[in-house]
């Protein structure tokens, strides 16, 4: 059930350094492309050598510099799904399946294979050549082809990113029942925040080559106490800011002082808040409220975007809201609104 | 499609070959009567009196590959003399090969052959200028061994014994040492026990190397190849009369491009400068 | 007339095609895993006799496998036999000449291969010589047709380093091409021309088996590998 790696790996251009602990959930690894996401999964699996560290599954040491253990790839009894599927194109779906089966009778391995195949939903496409299938069934041919070997771990590389958008959805919904009834941890690799927010219980930011948070997904959300942790989540509105005294904060791109409803125990170094929280306001009433400079007006398919500018040759800020909402407002209200308790207050880069 | 391509692909090939076939046979079919003294080529550089040469020009010497040594130096010696205009291009091999190559359009200008046949052959198809041949030099047979050999291998008839496992002679339908080495075994009676021994080479000086490195116990060669190989030994000579007389005809070719100045390097070689070269290196001249 | 020739050369080339196979596929699968100095040094001494001509080839075979070479001793020591001019003699100068054509072909084609292939095949549990044999040889298939058929051509055509070490003699080491060289040397281009027409019938039975075997996986070929 349980991950836990300490790993140091030197590359060019960045220290890649990884601390996760996991056990039995799903864990998310966001972070920029080039960010180190995929060569963490590769180390765990064994295609790639860390300098240093540990990588213990399932309390069997995968892994240790020290001890100058390195178990080669096969003996790890890891699941890697790659961005590319990897089904051997010279093999039949159930030739790749049929492959990695060891050890069993022909009457075992053939109900094996046909009870993986209904499973995926690939049920008569079994004698069918990798070339001859879509993009989807080759992603659940390859997942069906890990299943079948039992793995301790699960890892998926951008598995999505391959295929179309129209498709992703129904596979993201297949992928989410079978690591639901997988007992084993996965680890889910991705760039896009939507996907790995809706499969995932737990989340690790990769950043510059460190975790640069890590933890449950709604608290990381919500607090996400890193410049990169908090750009990493989707927020667009971020800008460089300081303590001016009690509960005060100087925004400084934004050309404006804000009220924090509490103080973190660091220094605050960065100010952010979701497009979605700023809200428009009839009155001055209520603290963090703004006249506002109207900069551009944007129809998204379910949405608008309005960029706001708080203060002259600040820099905008970027406001949502629903159609609905737009609509119930009639017309634009004179002042937009910080609310406090939603300002993301971050201490570190 | 795929398929088809290289069935095409050969069936060019056929038809070119059987094509050569058929365009080789005009040029047996030429008159024979060979020119009583040949006219002087239309292009000709009239040989100069001085003996050398104001324009530059190529001359192509086939020779056998027994005279590469000699011919070597003759050129150099050449070229004192006529000048450095002449450019001589030396073209060494088995005499059955030139020949053949000769019949095939090659550029050469002058044939120098190891044996007459070759030159009888050429004769015959009308590509020799009759009229310039000079039999020129003679040259011995003789049985070599490598030099540290302590085989007891001393004459020709010791080759029909166990003591040899393999004796390199030059192909004897095209390489004419090798025709006299059969002939000498032929005249002995044990040809039938030499040629299973036989490893055969395409000029003389494989089978120099051969008998050198060590990997054939004896060869045949001529006595000037011997003389040159510092790696083996004479141990032998032919007998008298166990073979053809190996004489070397040299002659200008009818399609000599060049065709003066092979006159002139031809007189040269009947010069006494020139033939005591020969001589040094073990050739006799032929009275 | 003699057809010992045409057995020769077909031996010949099918036991040299057979060894550069062999040992072009384990010299090509291992190279791609060196470094890059040491992978251009072996690179370098396995191309050589490709650009060496075939008459310094030769030379060089008939100085290691020579009476009084390292090679040649060895094997006298070994099996109380000759190398020169034995019946197994033109196998090793083809071989020789042949194997740096199959191994450059295939160590392509290993160098270009999908790695995510073989590391999922890794990952799933599957040894390393499964992987070689059932996945990366599968999907390299135009290049082990392409290496093999060059391969076979050159053993076919060899002449110059042969005659060196072999020897031209008749039904033992004279191959087709040895015959063909004689045959115009003694001025008998007819029997020339036949063993041209012979030589050409090999040639292009041997291309059309090999295609034929190589092209049976259009179904499968997603030009993922080479």
């Amino acid at each position: 059930m349980a991950l836990d790696i300490d790993i140091i790996k030197r590359l060019p251009g960045f220290t890649l350094r990884v601390r996760l602990k996991a056990g039995g959930e799903i864990v998310g690894l966001l972070g920029a492309s080039g960010s180190g996401k995929s060569m963490t999964l590769r180390c765990i699996a064994g295609i790639e050598t860390p300098d240093e560290g540990v990588i213990i599954l399932n309390g069997r040491p995968l892994f240790d510099s020290e001890r100058k253990i390195n178990l080669p790839p096969r003996r790890r009894k890891t699941g890697y799904l790659f961005q590319s599927a990897a089904l051997f194109p010279n093999m039949t779906v159930e030739q790749n399946i049929l492959c990695v089966l060891k050890g069993k009778t022909r009457e075992e391995k053939r109900r094996a294979v046909e009870g993986v195949l209904s499973r995926m939903g690939l049920e008569g496409l079994g004698k069918r050549y990798p070339s001859e299938l879509s993009g989807g069934q080759k992603q659940r041919a390859a997942l069906a082809r890990i299943l079948v070997t039992q793995p301790d771990i699960i890892m998926l590389d951008e598995p999505f990113s391959a295929l179309d958008t129209y498709l992703r959805w129904q596979l993201e919904q297949e992928l989410a029942a079978v690591l639901r009834d997988f007992t084993g941890t996965s680890l889910f690799v991705s760039h896009n925040r939507d996907e790995v927010y809706r499969l995932c219980d737990s989340i690790a930011v990769l950043s510059g080559g460190q975790i640069a948070a890590s933890g449950d997904k709604w608290e990381i959300f919500n607090n996400p106490q890193s410049h990169s942790a908090c750009l990493l989540t989707g927020c667009k509105n971020i800008t460089p800011a300081r303590q001016t005294g009690g509960l005060s904060i100087a925004a400084t791109d934004w050309g404006v002082t804000l009220q924090a409803a509490a103080l973190p125990p660091e220094p605050v170094r960065y100010a952010g808040i979701r497009a979605h929280d700023i809200a428009f306001a009839d009155s001055p009433a209520l603290p963090n409220t703004f006249p506002y400079e109207l900069v551009e007006e944007m129809r998204d398919t379910f949405s608008y975007i309005f960029m706001v500018r708080l203060s002259p040759n600040a820099r905008p800020l970027r406001l949502e809201m629903s159609r609905e909402q737009y609509r119930a407002l009639g017309r634009l209200p004179p002042y937009v609104q910080l609310p406090p308790e939603k300002l993301l207050l971050l201490t570190r880069d | 499609m795929k398929k088809v391509l290289p069935l095409l692909l050969a069936l060019t090939f056929v038809l070119n070959l059987a094509a050569c076939g058929k365009a080789s046979e005009p040029a047996q079919s030429t008159p024979q009567e060979p020119p009583a003294s040949a006219p002087p080529s239309e292009t000709a550089l009239t040989p100069p009196e001085d003996g050398v040469f104001t324009e530059s020009t190529d001359l192509y010497i086939s020779a056998a590959a027994s005279l590469t040594q000699p011919m070597e130096e003759l050129r150099a010696l050449y070229n004192e003399k006529a000048g450095p205009n002449v450019n001589i291009i030396l073209n060494f091999g088995g005499s059955g090969t030139l020949q053949a190559q000769i019949e095939n359009g090659s550029p050469a200008d002058i044939f120098f052959s190891a044996a007459t046949k070759q030159m009888d052959a050429l004769t015959e198809k009308g590509l020799v200028d009759t009229g310039t041949r000079v039999d020129l030099l003679k040259n011995e047979i003789v049985l070599i061994v490598p030099a540290g050999s302590e085989l007891p291998v001393s004459s020709f008839e010791d080759v029909a014994t166990d003591a040899v496992g393999f004796i390199a002679l030059g192909e004897t339908s095209s390489v004419p040492v090798g025709q006299y080495a059969e002939e000498v075994f032929q005249t002995l009676g044990i040809w039938d026990d030499v040629v299973v021994k036989s490893v055969f080479a395409t000029d003389v000086k494989q089978v120099l190397s051969w008998v050198e490195s060590g990997n054939a116990d004896c060869g045949v060669v001529y006595k000037t190849d011997a003389a040159s190989e510092s790696g083996v030994k004479a141990v032998a000579s032919a007998p008298e009369g166990s073979h053809k007389p190996a004489v070397y005809p040299v002659a200008v070719l009818k399609n000599a491009e060049n065709r003066a100045a092979a006159l002139h390097f031809l007189k040269f070689l009947q010069t006494e400068e020139a033939l005591a070269v020969f001589e040094r290196y073990g050739f006799t001249v032929n009275k | 007339m003699d057809y010992s020739p045409l057995w020769i050369s077909l031996r010949t080339a099918c036991v040299a095609t057979v060894f550069s196979v062999a040992l072009g596929l384990v010299a090509a699968y291992y190279a791609v895993r060196l470094g890059r100095v040491l992978k251009g040094l072996v690179d370098g001494i396995l191309t050589l006799p490709i650009i060496l001509p075939p008459t310094v080839c030769g030379y060089f075979l008939l100085l290691f496998f020579g009476v009084s070479g390292p090679g040649g001793r060895l094997f006298e020591a070994l099996f109380h036999e000759r190398v020169v001019f034995s019946w197994y003699a033109p196998i090793i100068s083809a071989t020789v000449v042949a194997f740096p054509l199959f191994y450059r072909t295939m160590r392509g084609a290993f160098e270009e291969f999908d790695r995510t292939l073989i590391h999922s095949g890794q990952t799933l549990g599957l040894s390393g010589a499964f992987i070689f044999w059932r996945v990366i040889l599968p999907n390299c298939r135009p290049s082990l047709v392409a290496g093999t058929v060059l391969a076979f051509a050159r053993a076919l055509g060899e002449f110059g380093a042969t005659i060196m070490l072999a020897g031209n003699i008749p039904g033992k080491t004279t191959t087709i091409s040895i015959a063909v060289y004689s045959a115009m040397a003694a001025g008998q281009t007819e029997l020339a021309k036949k063993w041209v027409l012979i030589d050409l019938a090999i040639s292009f039975a041997a291309m059309l088996i090999m295609n034929f075997a190589g092209g049976g996986a259009r179904r499968r070929d997603t030009g993922v590998a080479r």
